[in-house]
């Protein structure tokens, strides 16, 4: 997915452009709830092939006061499908005189991404946010519109590294004898920032900073951690 | 179909479709006016790319239902995987459509979840201007025509749908060829053949509740153990005439060794005697 | 040139010189032949009360019916063309399970009341490939339901002009009924005392003497928000109750 025109093509006779309208921009998003805050983070890298784009490309998309969103997968079709979010979210305000609820939003978004069942968007998203209840919540998808709550989230180029060890320290799964406890804020940040670190080190697609956003009923506050630069 | 944003016309790089045909009814929903497409335009490699994208998610999977003289059973697996990557260990395979019919999951998560849910809202309407449930036969053949109108564009469901209705009860199998098979035992998905071995051997009709569960989680639990494809938690549903009932959700592990312990003890008595 | 009001009285594009739409104020006159329709929004619920005129000893009055479902936390009670209601409420009804398919929670009853008016507005519309509607709705509803914010009642007429009411009659003997219901509505009222208010007032307008089969009424409780249309045993049981 690195070349859009191959090297076969151009020393043929005839050159003509195969049409690959997906390219993997990299990089790494994590998602998890708690009682009552849910945080949501994802790094800032933005590279095709080997080559980094930007190291500032943001994947936390706010939707509401109570709600982001972060996507991992193309970056054009993650602004895309994140504008197109907002333009549904502004126009629910004016026709309900409300904000929409964080599990509408989870739905909305599984049936605008299935609206694209043919020509989908390259995205594997992660919605997080505070629901009715004042519970955290996050909803993984895949790229065409299938989700879940989910006790911990992780997607892109780094969930393969994330998600089995968090499954384990933050949904408690496969332990033998360990009783589980009740995940505070503080231990759930810590273990965000260790996860992009790591990562960082192993997966050449994440890097240069992560962006986190704490969602409580208090509201969203957002953080920056610094990654290593190569 | 009402559904307009799922115009059938996104899919015009499907298959073998001529470019100029391609061409004239989708490229246009996506470029701006007057981008030149040059004329030896290759679709293949998008199509290779969305399908890829589209297939992603749930593909092995191990689903059965069965009908007994007390009512049906449904149990299935929970994993969901790409490729070797396990995506998911809990998903949740049955949906519930409402609480007298239940669908089944297995090929695309997204397939299944989004045209049952699209199925419970039909069955809702039905019910809102009919004045009384729809039956399963007809809740099944709403879903093979929604399947049938997009054969050849890459759907992906093969799923059951079960439920109890003023004929009794019924169960009907549906993919998206466009069949439609009403039956009393099925089993969908990559570790089906092992189910079936099970299920087909230890089937009754006069089955008690109890041993009729039991038969399905045993079937799913054989099939997550041979099929690398299949796994996680259990789940078991009962369908009766006051509607479909959650019984279990177990840990295939857990499983595993009661089962072991089991038979320990059964080997253990045999030598007694 | 001047055009006399029976010129401006036929389409319903056009607005006479006193700025009248007089399709739609006729439609609006539909209504006052209809049979009456009550709703009373109390502390725990809403109730819907109609009339059935039962022209003939040999017409079934279960196959009239003028309290419809609109979604499960949702009810409505008409008067006029009832004909053209049933357009209506098959509109709410996709609109209000649309809502649920793409929000995966219930619509609100005001969204929902929008939704009808919405349609209600869309005489005198159309295009070439489809037919459009070459006149308003004659008929009015009193659309029940509770939603987030508790219970609600709002009334419609042919001009897609909805409002909400605590308490409102349509239909023939609405005149009579609005007056009742201002003098004995009370906040506090519960839904046991709007049962009760809402078929004595049929009882006083109705030519008919009230029993159970010549009225129908439904409810939406806040304890238990599905809306239901009693069956004839607890329609007798309120009409027991009513003052003589």
């Amino acid at each position: 997915m690195t070349t859009h025109i191959s090297p076969q093509m151009a020393s043929s006779g005839t050159q003509h452009g195969k049409f690959e309208p997906y390219v993997n921009n990299g990089g790494t998003t994590l998602a998890i709830p708690g009682k009552d805050f849910v945080i949501a983070a994802g790094d800032t890298r933005l590279s095709t092939g080997y080559s980094i784009h930007t190291r500032q490309s943001s994947k936390v998309f706010q939707l509401t006061d109570k709600c982001v969103i972060v996507t991992a997968g193309m970056q054009s079709d993650a602004s895309t499908l994140h504008k197109t979010m907002h333009a549904r979210l502004v126009h629910y305000e004016h026709a309900h005189g409300k904000q929409m609820s964080t599990e509408a939003i989870g739905q909305m978004l599984s049936n605008m991404l299935y609206g694209r069942r043919f020509f989908p968007y390259y995205t594997f998203n992660l919605v997080a946010g505070i629901d009715s209840k004042g519970q955290g919540v996050v909803y993984g998808y895949d790229a065409i519109g299938s989700y879940q709550s989910v006790e911990v989230g992780a997607m892109g180029t780094g969930q393969s590294l994330i998600q089995p060890l968090l499954d384990n320290q933050v949904a408690y799964k496969n332990h033998q004898l360990v009783p589980s406890k009740e995940l505070d804020l503080e231990r759930a940040l810590s273990l965000v920032k260790d996860s992009f670190t790591s990562a960082g080190e192993r997966d050449i697609y994440t890097g240069d900073s992560v962006e986190i956003a704490i969602i409580t009923q208090e509201g969203i506050k957002y953080e920056t951690l610094q990654l290593k630069q190569d | 179909m009402s559904l307009s944003f799922l115009d059938k016309s996104y899919n015009a790089f499907h298959d073998d479709q001529s470019f100029e045909e391609a061409n004239s009814n989708t490229l246009t929903l996506y470029k701006e006016p007057g981008l030149v497409v040059p004329p030896t335009f290759n679709n293949a490699g998008f199509r290779d790319q969305s399908h890829e994208i589209a297939k992603k998610f749930a593909k092995g999977t191990t689903t059965l239902g069965f009908v007994f003289n007390k009512g049906i059973v449904i149990a299935v697996d929970s994993r969901a995987s790409m490729g070797n990557y396990i995506s998911s260990q809990n998903v949740k395979k049955v949906i519930e459509i409402n609480p007298y019919l239940l669908g089944t999951m297995a090929g695309g998560a997204a397939d299944c979840q989004f045209w049952e849910r699209y199925l419970g809202m039909q069955c809702r309407l039905y019910e809102l201007r009919n004045k009384r449930r729809i039956t399963v036969s007809a809740a099944s053949k709403l879903l093979v025509n929604i399947m049938y109108s997009y054969k050849g564009y890459g759907l992906s469901m093969g799923t059951m749908v079960a439920g109890w209705d003023h004929t009794g009860p019924n169960l009907f199998m549906v993919d998206n060829d466009g069949t439609r098979l009403k039956g009393n035992r099925f089993s969908v998905g990559s570790g089906s053949m092992f189910a079936y071995g099970v299920l087909d051997s230890g089937y009754r009709p006069d089955l008690t509740e109890e041993q009729a569960c039991e038969l399905g989680r045993r079937a799913i639990y054989h099939a997550t153990h041979r099929d690398s494809m299949s796994g996680g938690i259990i789940n078991v549903y009962l369908i009766r005439e006051d509607g479909w009932h959650k019984i279990s959700s177990t840990d295939m592990d857990h499983l595993h060794w009661n089962y072991v312990e089991d038979k320990k003890k059964e080997i253990a008595d045999r030598n007694k005697l | 040139m001047f055009l006399m009001r029976s010129e401006y009285d036929r389409g319903v594009n056009t607005f006479s010189p006193e700025g009248r739409l007089f399709q739609v104020e006729y439609a609006i006159e539909a209504i006052k032949l209809g049979s009456t329709a009550v709703g009373i929004q109390s502390r725990d619920g809403v109730v819907l009360a109609v009339e059935k005129r039962l022209t003939s000893v040999l017409l079934e009055p279960s196959s009239i019916e003028k309290i419809m479902e609109i979604d499960t936390h949702i009810g409505c009670a008409m008067s006029g063309l009832t004909a053209d209601a049933r357009t209506m409420i098959e509109h709410a009804r996709v609109e209000t399970q649309n809502y649920t398919f793409t929000y995966n929670e219930p619509m609100l009853v005001e969204s929902c009341t929008q939704s009808i008016c919405d349609l209600a507005l869309r005489f005198g519309e159309s295009d070439k490939e489809e037919r459009g509607m070459s006149r308003p709705f004659g008929v009015a509803l009193l659309v029940a339901g509770i939603d987030e914010y508790g219970p609600a009642l709002y009334h419609t007429d042919p001009s897609g002009t909805f409002v909400r009411y605590e308490a409102k009659a349509i239909g023939a003997g609405s005149e009579g009924a609005q007056t009742t219901l201002q003098e004995e509505y009370h906040k506090s009222m519960s839904l046991q005392e709007a049962e009760v208010l809402s078929l004595q007032i049929l009882k006083a307008v109705m030519e008919e003497k009230i029993n159970s089969t010549n009225v129908e009424i439904a409810s939406i409780t806040v304890a238990n928000p599905k809306f239901r249309v009693y069956n004839k045993e607890e329609v007798q049981a309120i009409i027991d109750q009513l003052k003589a």
